[in-house]
């Protein structure tokens, strides 16, 4: 009895079908690059105050929706305005968290949606898509007639400074739509009934350490799987402490910006948490649900997360929990504690080869109405870029009073120019929070990653405007 | 019949050779294609920039060496893990019995066993993604093993396994070896099955061992399905994503410690906008598992044992 020879040649076909998995990723997208490039007209602004783009109110609208920490509830009901003003067209409506693997392939194919919320981890890095040309600048729709009032255009119904982080060479490519601000949030209920006063001071809060792990609880806890939490907190101590110019010289790359005694104080002082032992037990193992949820169930007083959390945790929040932010505390000797990490979030854009732009452009123009921006703060809870929006929370009207001064907003942008940094400066942070490398290990670690950036002459480098 | 015998074989293989074609073979080429150009993956513009990107490939000490580095554990540990345990395992439910009245069969319980050991490849990987990542939690987090551990008075990591460098790899080796192991189970053991009973009972008659049993007259005459064994595990080694991406902090962390292959390629296909350069890696990952395979089946020979 001889077995037939059939096996190594079954293999070897088998072999052949699960490589094309493992080359998934490009084959998906090799269909694509032979996709059309027909250059869809530029909008321009009309006479015609209700309608100043020209919609052809007969066609579709296509929208995708970053479905996070927002969800899609703002964005239904701002098709349902569209559809009212344009009662002939459809809306074509996607919430989903993978925008990359959804709409990477779109643009490729020359077939992109008509208003992408370009958002979440899975974003499609935006200094790519306007490198390629696939955004349509923003201007037109900046300029209109406001659709409150036509006395007043778009650009001037906006908060100050919320262009910034969707502006690429001195032109808008996204609106970025959600005013938002990366603070430190507490439970006010409790630190009522307990007496508690909520820290200003980086002091303030170590003092109030003990007394918080005298109730059995942790006083820190954090997305430990994605440190990328830590990001804003991080250098807002560093900026505080030494001023904006510090952050700036860390954004522009320069030399020794990291070894800057504010940066390295900043280090030491969130090295000092886990040091003392001021930090969830496992915090460095979860993610951002888990250490939410521990947030939640008082396990730990205080998390590092941006403005969406109160909305994130509508629906699972515990009984009588008031989610309040306050600023980063500041270190001793802070030149400007005032400094905050805020501004637009959520960039919305309008593809280039788009088939419906000038509906697109309505569409976020309905968005930026005053019915649009207050449909989205009262489903989230949170502020819009639009100016004068009534939120009636508290965590709303708390961050309302830390974003008060426009010469504190500060976003660090070096994780959004560059991915080498991007991608030194989450494990660094995860690490020194974990106290698996010493603030000096992290501060060098960063500043060889800069010096490698600023050296590359293949990187393309930004810098803040004076 | 010999009349229009050629049409007649071609029309049944027109279509799947087409669908091969079409699915497989295009997308293939035009990976290559895209490797050779600076492709970000959402226009359709793109220039060719030659073998740029394969030379920056080895430069990228960041993702793309780690996770060369880290595939190449998988890459020995996973195959030689696996087929180990699914040999040992396939030999105790056969044949490892004590042997009554002259009969040889497996230990006690074989049938249950064979189930519950096959029960992981009934499962989707995202759900083994998912309980797994709860088994390896931090202990207040709800993790099984770390909690087990301290109850046991052993240390266990703080964090759990999975956000610890010195662990995560092997933690998701642990599982592929967990999932893949019952189904190489069942495979050794229908191959087992092919193994005339008089080989054993000769064997036994002339004082062999269990252990002798196995070496010198199971394994050898296995050979074939271990070859096909190592190429299958061979190729999920190289092609380990889904785990990493699902349980490891910042897919592949801690600080790159579990980043492999597969991942960096997403990473830069869908995180960076550098297809052509997630391309190029595609392509050295293709050409990783097409000599893998022919240096196995080339070398792995033996003289087959006539039966």
């Amino acid at each position: 009895m001889r077995k037939p020879n059939t096996k190594p040649h079954f293999s070897r076909r088998r072999l052949l079908g699960t490589t094309a998995a493992g080359l998934a990723a490009s084959s998906l997208a090799a269909c694509a690059t032979s996709g059309s490039d027909d250059d869809s007209e530029d909008v321009s602004v009309g006479e015609d105050v209700e309608n100043p783009f020209g919609v052809d109110g007969s066609l579709p609208l296509d929208v995708v929706i970053f479905d996070g920490g927002f969800g899609d509830e703002y964005a239904v009901q701002h098709q349902e305005m569209y559809k009212n003003a344009f009662p002939d067209a459809t809306v074509e409506h996607l919430a989903t968290q993978a925008i990359a693997e959804t709409q990477q392939t779109r643009f490729s194919q020359g077939e992109p949606c008509d208003v992408l919320d370009n958002s979440g981890a899975q974003q499609i890095p935006m200094d790519v898509l306007v490198g390629d040309g696939e955004l349509a600048e923003l201007t037109p729709l900046l300029d209109a007639p406001s659709y409150d009032d036509p006395e007043v255009t778009v650009r001037d119904t906006l908060r100050d400074g919320v262009l910034t982080a969707g502006t690429f060479n001195g032109k808008v490519y996204a609106l970025n739509y959600v005013f938002s601000a990366w603070t430190i949030w507490y439970d006010a209920a409790l630190f009522e009934e307990k007496g508690w006063t909520p820290p200003t001071t980086w002091d303030e809060m170590l003092a109030l350490c003990p007394t918080i792990q005298a109730e059995g609880m942790a006083p820190w806890t954090y997305a430990g799987k994605h440190p990328v939490y830590l990001y804003d907190m991080f250098l807002m101590l560093a900026g505080q402490h030494g001023g904006v110019d510090v952050l700036k010289a860390i954004d522009h790359l320069e030399a020794d910006a990291w070894r800057h005694d504010s940066v390295v104080a900043a280090a030491e002082a969130m090295y000092g948490l886990w040091e003392a032992g001021y930090i969830l037990d496992g915090t460095p193992g979860i993610d951002h649900i888990e250490s939410q949820t521990a947030f939640n169930d008082h396990k730990a007083a205080f998390i590092p997360v941006g403005s969406w959390l109160p909305n994130e945790q509508k629906g699972i929040a515990p009984e009588g929990f008031q989610y309040a932010p306050m600023a980063v505390p500041h270190l001793e000797g802070a030149v400007q504690p005032g400094l905050i990490s805020a501004g637009g979030e959520e960039p919305f854009v309008v593809p280039q080869n788009a088939k419906n732009k000038p509906g697109a452009y309505e569409y976020l123009r309905i968005m930026l109405s005053k019915e649009g921006s207050q449909i989205f703060g009262d489903t989230v809870q949170a502020a819009t870029v639009v100016k004068g929006v009534e939120l009636d929370n508290l965590a709303a009207q708390l961050t309302d009073e830390l974003v008060s001064d426009p010469a504190n907003l500060f976003q660090p942008r070096f994780r959004f120019w560059y991915s080498t940094m991007d991608e030194e400066v989450r494990p660094g942070l995860g690490s020194l929070m974990a106290g698996e490398s010493t603030p000096e290990e992290f501060i060098e670690r960063m500043q060889t990653v800069a010096d490698e950036t600023a050296a590359d002459d293949s990187i393309e480098k930004f810098t803040h405007d004076a | 019949m010999k009349h229009g015998k050629y049409p007649f074989i071609l029309s049944f293989l027109a279509l799947p050779v087409g669908l091969y074609a079409w699915l497989v073979i295009v997308p293939f080429a035009q990976a290559f294609q895209i490797s050779l150009t600076d492709w970000s993956g959402s226009s359709n513009q793109f220039n060719y920039i030659g073998f740029e990107n394969y030379a920056n490939l080895f430069k990228d000490d960041r993702l793309v060496l780690p996770a060369i580095r880290h595939t190449a554990i998988i890459l020995v540990v996973l195959p030689v893990v696996t087929i180990a345990l699914g040999l040992f395992f396939a030999f105790m439910l056969n044949i490892g019995g004590r042997s009554r009245q002259g009969r040889i069969e497996g230990v006690r319980g074989s049938r249950f066993h064979k189930i519950v050991f096959f029960f992981p490849q009934v499962l989707s990987v995202a759900i083994i993604g998912i309980l797994w990542k709860q088994v390896y939690a931090p202990e207040g987090f709800g993790g099984l093993i770390t909690g087990a551990l301290r109850a046991v008075g052993l240390p266990a990591p703080a964090n759990g396994f999975l956000a610890d460098k010195r662990f995560v790899l092997a933690s998701v080796i642990a599982v592929l070896v967990w999932s893949a192991v019952g189904f190489y189970l069942v495979f050794f053991s229908s191959a087992m099955a092919s193994i005339p009973r008089d080989l054993y009972e000769a064997g036994i008659v002339d004082g062999a061992g269990r252990f002798q049993t196995f070496f010198k007259i199971t394994l050898p005459l296995l050979w074939d399905s271990v070859q096909t064994a190592w190429i299958y595990l061979s190729i999920i080694a190289l092609d380990v994503f889904v785990l990493v991406y699902m349980m490891t902090p910042d897919r592949g962390g801690p600080d790159g410690a579990s980043e492999v292959v597969g991942g960096v390629i997403w990473k830069y296909a869908f995180n960076k906008g550098e297809q052509a350069f997630a391309s190029a890696l595609g392509v050295v990952l293709f050409f990783a598992a097409l000599s893998l395979a022919v240096v196995a089946l080339r070398f792995g020979r033996r003289e087959r044992i006539e039966l």
